[in-house]
């Protein structure tokens, strides 16, 4: 059976405080070991995957924000499915973030994902379906992120599936 | 008519290349009901379009 040890440091004065989550939750932290693992901590820790599920029709030559209407998860509840279409998480640190999309005829596209209402990442120039992906930092208060879209003719987005139209994010490192 | 179809009309100079983030103009819809409008005019010798010329496209 394994062991567990609290060593204090040889010198100086400060101290690890373990605290316990002011819940009547029972909480296990698995610490790695030499052979790898990793700590994972889920309560606050934002992820969220959304999906377009009605029709968007987009004109041409115009970067226009897409809707993702459903919510596939949201963990934390930082993405806005309704009104912005933004994922605006509230723990600061470093997101990696996808998307992808889909036209539902062959016309040329562009997404990008938007930070704070400016473009940050550009998909290919491509026929049909592209995707984009970014990692990015937010502050865990104002920063929001957006996906655009860009078609060369008028067109619209399909909307068959989860599958087609979809951006999703998730913390990778804390601040 | 959109806004891309109107400033085409107005300069039917300008391509479709001219509109992309390599361009000089960009074209924006927030999703928000305010519709497209122009977030960026950087041409170097044709003017941003007044709103008098934009409505004036028929």
């Amino acid at each position: 059976m394994s062991t567990l040890a609290l060593a204090a440091g040889a010198s100086g004065t400060g101290s690890v405080t373990i605290q316990a989550p002011a819940t009547n939750n029972t909480d296990v932290i698995n610490l790695p070991d030499t052979n790898g693992g990793t700590i994972m901590v889920s309560s606050a820790m934002p992820a969220f995957s959304a999906w377009q599920s009605s029709s968007q029709s987009i004109t041409a030559g115009t970067f226009t924000k897409v809707q993702f209407q459903t919510k596939l998860f949201d963990t934390n509840n930082n993405f806005d499915s309704t009104t912005n279409y933004r994922f605006t998480p509230t723990v600061a640190g470093y997101y990696q973030l996808n998307a992808s999309l889909y036209v539902s005829t062959a016309i040329v596209m562009q997404p990008a994902i938007y930070k704070n209402g400016t473009a940050a990442a550009y998909g290919a120039y491509v026929t049909q379906t592209n995707g984009v992906g970014a990692l990015m930092y937010f502050n865990g208060s104002t920063d929001y992120v957006e996906v655009y879209v860009y078609l060369a003719s008028n067109g619209a987005l399909q909307n068959a599936s989860s599958a087609y139209n979809y951006f999703n994010g998730s913390l990778v490192r804390a601040a | 008519m959109s806004l891309y179809e109107k400033i085409i009309a107005i300069y039917p100079q300008l391509v479709e290349a001219d509109f992309r983030p390599t361009g000089a103009i960009l074209l924006q819809n927030d999703s928000d009901g305010k519709g497209d409008y122009i977030a960026k005019w950087e041409h170097p010798t044709l003017a941003k379009p007044t709103q008098e010329q934009l409505d004036g496209v028929k």
